[in-house]
């Protein structure tokens, strides 16, 4: 199927700074894509380009096969978006918001109130918005992302402000919008909020993609380990580092786990050095694990 | 267009300072209005009745507050993302936000009008008829309509250079305080001004001489003498300055990064 969103060798720079360097990656609709990096990766901006509020220096964004540019906005007809702190009038309830942007007057109605429930935000709808708390705008924010019935969704670190209770509302939101088609692009340096919503990750650090991997490539590549303990642990260190197999940095003798018949041959040999080993233990890296890895690599190869 | 407008309406008529500024100028015109009947020596009521008692001269206050937020607001709180990431061309964003305030100046100069009206009709309705002639074999009426329309037009030079520095500005109240001081350091330099276009003719051609467009059409023989124009000139100048400055913000927004 054809990418929703194409991100080709984007270029931006503020002044003599660099903040986005060929940036490419690209989403498929329906997918829940989440674009994670440390705080000032370049994660805002990537989505601020793509919705056409930037300028850049070089590259191309195509959103269903049109381009995106500061002057060129047709494209984004169909895309919600949520970026950076939600943007509230203070002298508008949060219900006269919702029909400031509704579009289509048949069915606007029906959507405010979907809308409304889906967020459960009923209660202080009809309240100014000057008196809400961070958490009440944040899911005002969400519920103009979300009206009008979008395709395509945007949203940066929606869960900002929010209670554990409506991060998971939140959550199932999305992925029940995802099963109906909708496809989401979401940032946040906090990777276990994304891990139980998204299909795919985009890792970004210093302006740069460093990879682009569904979920369980990223844990299955980074995450497994192999811990053995031996009758004797120091001389099957030297064994092993004299057959070249990695050990990772650790008081126990921790590989990683690159094939299922990996074990076998680690058995053989030890046995054929006359070591038993007497446990193995699978050991899985969390997925934040495993993205500062990721991101330590990428500091080590500049 | 037409739901950006309404778009634009919509946020005008929920805001407080709209019905304010609505009470507050009629407020101020039966104010002044009461008192120049109760000081009857130093007032003049047709020509009370032809400046709206006060009330076009307001209206520059309201309308400058009024074109300075409605573009700063939307940095201030955050909604310029909201508003520009959709579908609409920029310059379109811009447009409704203009045609927005030009609707509500109409709505400030319809209201002085009826109110004076009415306050003419209450207060002081055995001093003068419409039918009189007030100057130059015209009536009030007329005299009335000219000047009305003559300050329109120097309103909306005034605006579109405030609506330039609105885009400049990102918070309401900075440009609401450098539209007002503005507004203020022109009248104040207008004396200089003339002494220069007495020096240099062709400084006659500078925005701030085009402000002189509604005095001169109420008093042309004295005001022509220092402005140097004519009429039709001015009119002119003023359209033209409108059109630039106009131009120039819409240049500045087109290519602002939010």
């Amino acid at each position: 199927m054809d990418d929703i969103l194409t991100v080709k060798n984007l270029n931006k720079s503020f002044g003599k700074n660099k903040v986005l360097k060929d940036v490419s990656f690209n989403v498929q609709p329906g997918k829940v894509v989440g674009l994670v990096g440390p705080n000032g990766a370049g994660k805002t901006t990537i989505m601020k380009a793509v919705l056409g509020l930037f300028d850049f220096q070089g590259g191309s964004i195509l959103i269903n096969g049109k381009g995106v540019s500061i002057t060129k906005h047709q494209a984004l007809s169909e895309v919600g978006a949520l970026i950076e702190y939600p943007g509230i009038y203070p002298f508008l309830t949060g219900m006269q918001h919702l029909e400031l942007f509704a579009d289509d007057t048949s069915t606007d109605k029906a959507d405010i109130q979907n809308v409304i429930d889906e967020l459960n935000i009923g209660s202080y709808i009809n309240r100014k918005a000057k008196a809400y708390s961070l958490g009440m705008k944040q899911k005002l924010g969400i519920a103009l992302a979300l009206l009008n019935n979008p395709k395509f969704v945007i949203l940066d670190e929606p869960m900002n402000g929010l209670d554990p209770k409506a991060t998971k509302e939140l959550r199932n939101l999305i992925l029940d919008l995802a099963k109906k088609g909708t496809t989401f692009l979401i940032s946040s340096h906090i990777l276990s909020e994304l891990e139980k919503l998204v299909d795919e990750i985009v890792v970004i650090d210093n302006g740069k993609i460093i990879k682009q991997t569904s979920m369980e490539d990223l844990s299955d590549s980074n995450g497994n380990y192999l811990v053995l303990t031996t009758t004797n642990d120091t001389k099957a260190r030297e064994i092993l580092s004299a057959e070249g197999v990695t050990l990772e940095k650790s008081d126990k003798l921790k590989i990683k786990k690159t094939s299922d018949d990996q074990l076998a041959g680690l058995i053989q040999l030890m046995s054929s050095h006359n070591i038993n080993i007497v446990d193995v233990q699978h050991e899985q890296n969390d997925l934040e694990t495993s993205l500062l890895d990721l991101l330590d690599n990428d500091q080590v190869k500049e | 267009m037409v739901t950006l407008i309404r778009q634009e309406l919509f946020k005008l008529m929920h805001k407080k300072s709209t019905i304010i500024g609505t009470i507050a100028l009629l407020l101020l015109m039966t104010i002044f209005a009461v008192f120049s009947k109760l000081q009857p020596s130093f007032s003049d009521p047709k020509g009370e009745f032809i400046a709206a008692y006060g009330g076009t001269s307001w209206v520059v206050f309201f309308m400058i507050a009024a074109c300075s937020t409605i573009v700063a607001m939307e940095f201030q709180y955050g909604t310029i993302k909201e508003l520009l990431y959709r579908k609409y061309y920029r310059g379109e964003i811009l447009a409704s936000k203009w045609i927005t305030m030009f609707i509500y100046s109409l709505y400030f100069y319809v209201l002085s009008f009826i109110f004076s009206v009415i306050l003419k009709m209450v207060l002081f309705n055995s001093k003068f008829s419409f039918s009189d002639i007030y100057t130059n074999d015209q009536s009030v009426m007329h005299v009335t309509l000219v000047t009305y329309a003559g300050s329109f037009v120097g309103l909306w030079l005034l605006l579109s250079l405030v609506l330039l520095l609105a885009n400049v500005f990102k918070s309401s109240a900075a440009a609401i305080s450098v539209g007002i001081v503005g507004y203020f350091a022109t009248s104040i330099a207008s004396s200089l001004m003339f002494m220069l276009i007495n020096k240099w003719e062709w400084l006659k051609w500078n925005p701030l001489n085009m402000l002189n467009l509604s005095d001169q059409l109420s008093n042309s023989t004295v005001i022509g003498t220092l402005t140097r124009l004519s009429n039709t000139e001015l009119v002119w100048g003023n359209l033209v300055y409108t059109g630039i400055f106009l131009f120039l913000g819409y240049l500045v927004f087109r290519r602002r990064n939010v």
